[in-house]
């Protein structure tokens, strides 16, 4: 008896897998990241708009947080197990496009579609003249610092190069009680990035023209010598090398940092968690020359070749990027507009935090879209960490090139 | 004739299991790691042994294996160190002692994630715990920036990796004291054998198959822990708190070389192996002598 029961529930088992497997007809899944804590319930209200309004297609959101998100894409791609579309960084795309998991879109856009866009934030999903994927989240980084520390140095405006800010961070080290004046990162993501802000301004960029590693010029040596004499001059936070975006974020929300780089949502955070910090937004200091460069980042939402319900997915995405659905999403995670018309809306207009990161716009560089780019990023990071603890800059990055040089080979 | 087939036929059920859960894996590692693969785990052309000449040639991957035999030695040699002791302790009868061994189990019901990342706070620099406490107790004038290098950083790693070892290691202990019999104490006591020389003539001995199973299981836990390390630092500074884990992990899914990161995973594999063959033969040639 009892074995007739158990080769019951074997099959009820198995015939449920066999369900799973097959996607529904009308089924869209959609694999987005963890922006914060307001993405989730935003895509649960999504679903609920999007399927009222378009009866006959479910939607099934899984919400991964962005750490793992890459890790969970190459597996289930692996597996072949991925959903119909997924929100990933756009400098992985060349990779998803190399591969041919990536599906264009260009027989779906229609002009009036396109026109939704902000040219900027659209251009880097395209490829081979291609459009493979839709800036659902854009961002970009600029010099935040904080009034009341300003104020009490006798500070009267933010550092206009970086000479000016290494003076300002003297200033505030002066006041003592553990403030610091520039928070520099120093560990996890984006630890390149919080170098290339200096050797931008320094006129050195990632690549050089021949499409070698920018690493070996003299400028991304000079720019090196600042941050570890900043380190050296005790300008910065201590242990630089145990602080991470986020790390430094809160040393600034707490006021003990004077100056620091970083993205549109610490004002978000800041509203929240901190609201009596008096704080301002400023353009990133620029060099000698008066180069300077921030970070560009948006995030693609792509469509995968393999899914079976593409027009349904289609649907979504198009509802997803009307400007009232970008609109909620934009501003609840503190991200900068994509679409044009949203662009316009008072809440950016009047918003001086945006406003500042929006002017920086044109000195924006996006990740470079090579494949190995996230190897590349490693290289400098690590190079980065070894200077920050007390290595020569001179062979850091000189042995930092030369590894970078050899992937740029392949 | 039939007697001599009947445990293979029976062992063959779960020989099967083995095989689907271990054997199939491996081959898929083995596959990866001789063929050049993109980052999705397709298989392009047949490689040789070239993705395993890359990682010989890597002092990153190399310095990641030594680190790895430091960690494993340091970890599982201070585990069982400290557990001795407190098993000893626990098993000796005592007002309280059923609080006592719940106290020293706890960390073992706690995520050893969770557990690190609240030693990542309470390392912090400028607002961890350790830091405000050791400065409210005067031994220290100024913030230690415990995970800025690894100097400080790896060995509060080890001495987290003990604290989360201790409880299962002590269990073992628990286990293997309370099958010690009581009148061998008491006939040694009568006989006039210090506590010392009870322990080295009787405990010892008697536990010491429980102590090769701790070293063999703690050895194998610790060497594939990836959490602590990963989660304090992610191997950083500069990978100088690398060990393999965490450096395939770098591999597979930060820089997509799945080909490099399955051929860590299968030397990650043959070494546990032999060191399980290894340790087990001497473990029980010793037994037989």
């Amino acid at each position: 008896m009892s074995l007739a029961k158990w080769t019951v529930g074997l099959m009820a088992g198995m015939s449920m897998l066999a369900f799973a497997a097959q996607a529904n007809a009308g089924e869209v899944r959609v694999t987005v990241a963890e922006y914060s804590a307001k993405t989730g319930p935003y895509f649960e209200a999504v679903k609920k708009e999007f399927e009222a309004k378009n009866p006959g297609i479910t939607v099934k959101f899984e919400v991964v947080p962005w750490d793992v998100l890459l890790q969970k894409l190459t597996t289930d791609i692996t597996a072949g197990t991925n959903a119909d579309l997924s929100i990933i960084g756009t400098r992985w795309l060349i990779d998803f496009v190399q591969q041919d998991v990536a599906e264009p879109l260009d027989s779906y856009i229609t002009p009036d579609f396109k026109g939704r866009f902000i040219d900027t934030f659209l251009s880097p999903s395209i490829m081979g003249g291609k459009t493979y994927g839709l800036p659902i989240a854009a961002s970009a980084r600029a010099l935040y610092y904080n009034k009341e520390l300003f104020e009490k140095a006798g500070i009267a405006k933010p550092p206009a190069t970086w000479t000016e800010l290494q003076d300002d961070a003297r200033k505030i080290k002066a006041l003592g009680s553990g403030t610091f004046g520039f928070g520099l990162q120093g560990k996890e993501i984006e630890t390149d990035v919080y170098y290339y802000y200096a050797m931008w301004s320094q006129g050195t960029e990632i690549l050089n023209k021949d499409g070698t590693s920018g690493l070996g010029t003299p400028g991304a040596l000079e720019a090196a010598k600042l941050y570890k004499s900043m380190i050296d001059e005790g300008l910065t936070e201590p242990g630089v090398t145990s602080n991470n975006r986020e790390d430094v974020q809160n040393l600034f929300k707490q006021g003990k940092v004077g100056m620091m780089i970083t993205a549109p949502f610490l004002s978000n955070q800041i509203k929240d968690e901190a609201p009596k910090l008096k704080y301002g937004v400023a353009a990133i200091p620029a060099g000698p020359t008066g180069a300077r460069g921030t970070y560009g980042v948006t995030d693609s939402i792509i469509m995968f070749k393999n899914s079976k319900n593409k027009d349904e997915a289609w649907k979504l995405l198009d509802f997803l990027f009307t400007t009232e659905q970008r609109a909620k999403f934009t501003q609840g995670e503190g991200f900068l507009p994509v679409n044009k018309e949203e662009a316009k809306m008072d809440y950016y207009v009047n918003n001086a935090d945006l406003a500042a990161f929006t002017a920086l716009l044109p000195d924006a560089r996006f990740a470079p879209v090579i494949p190995g780019w996230e190897e590349i990023a490693q290289i400098t990071s690590d190079a980065m960490q070894k200077i920050y603890l007390g290595g020569d800059p001179e062979a850091g990055l000189k042995d930092a090139a030369a590894k970078a040089n050899a992937v740029l080979k392949k | 004739m039939q007697n001599r087939l009947l445990p293979y036929l029976l062992t063959l059920p779960s020989l099967f299991l083995a095989a689907v859960v271990i054997f199939w894996p491996v081959w898929d590692l083995i596959q990866i790691s001789t063929h050049d693969v993109n980052r999705f785990g397709q298989l392009r052309e047949f490689s040789g042994l070239a993705n395993f000449a890359s990682l010989a040639a890597d002092p990153d991957f190399v310095a990641a294996l030594w680190r790895t035999g430091l960690w494993t030695v340091l970890v599982v040699g201070g585990a069982l160190l400290l557990s001795v002791p407190v098993a000893m302790i626990l098993n000796t009868d005592f007002y309280g002692r059923g609080i006592a061994r719940v106290i020293i189990m706890l960390p073992w019901a706690v995520s050893l994630t969770m557990t690190a990342v609240v030693w990542r706070w309470a390392l912090s620099g400028e607002s961890g715990m350790l830091n405000s406490a050791l400065l409210g107790l005067g031994l220290i004038d100024h913030n230690i920036q415990w995970l800025a290098s690894a100097e400080t950083a790896f060995p509060m790693q080890v001495l987290i990796g003990i604290l989360v070892t201790v409880p299962f290691t002590t269990t073992i202990f628990l286990g293997g004291l309370s099958s010690i019999p009581d009148d061998l104490y008491e006939a040694a006591a009568l006989e006039g054998a210090t506590p010392l020389q009870q322990f080295r003539e009787i405990t010892f001995p008697l536990l010491k198959p429980f102590i090769n199973i701790a070293i063999v299981l703690n050895t194998i836990y610790v060497f594939n822990s990836f959490p602590i390390i990963w989660v304090m630092t992610q191997g950083g500074p500069a990978n100088s708190t690398d060990i393999l884990v965490t450096h395939l992990y770098k591999l597979a899914f930060r820089i997509g070389k799945l080909g490099e990161a399955s051929a860590v995973s299968l030397v990650m594999f043959a070494i546990l192996l032999v060191f399980t063959m290894i340790y087990v033969r001497l473990a029980m040639r010793e037994q037989r002598a």
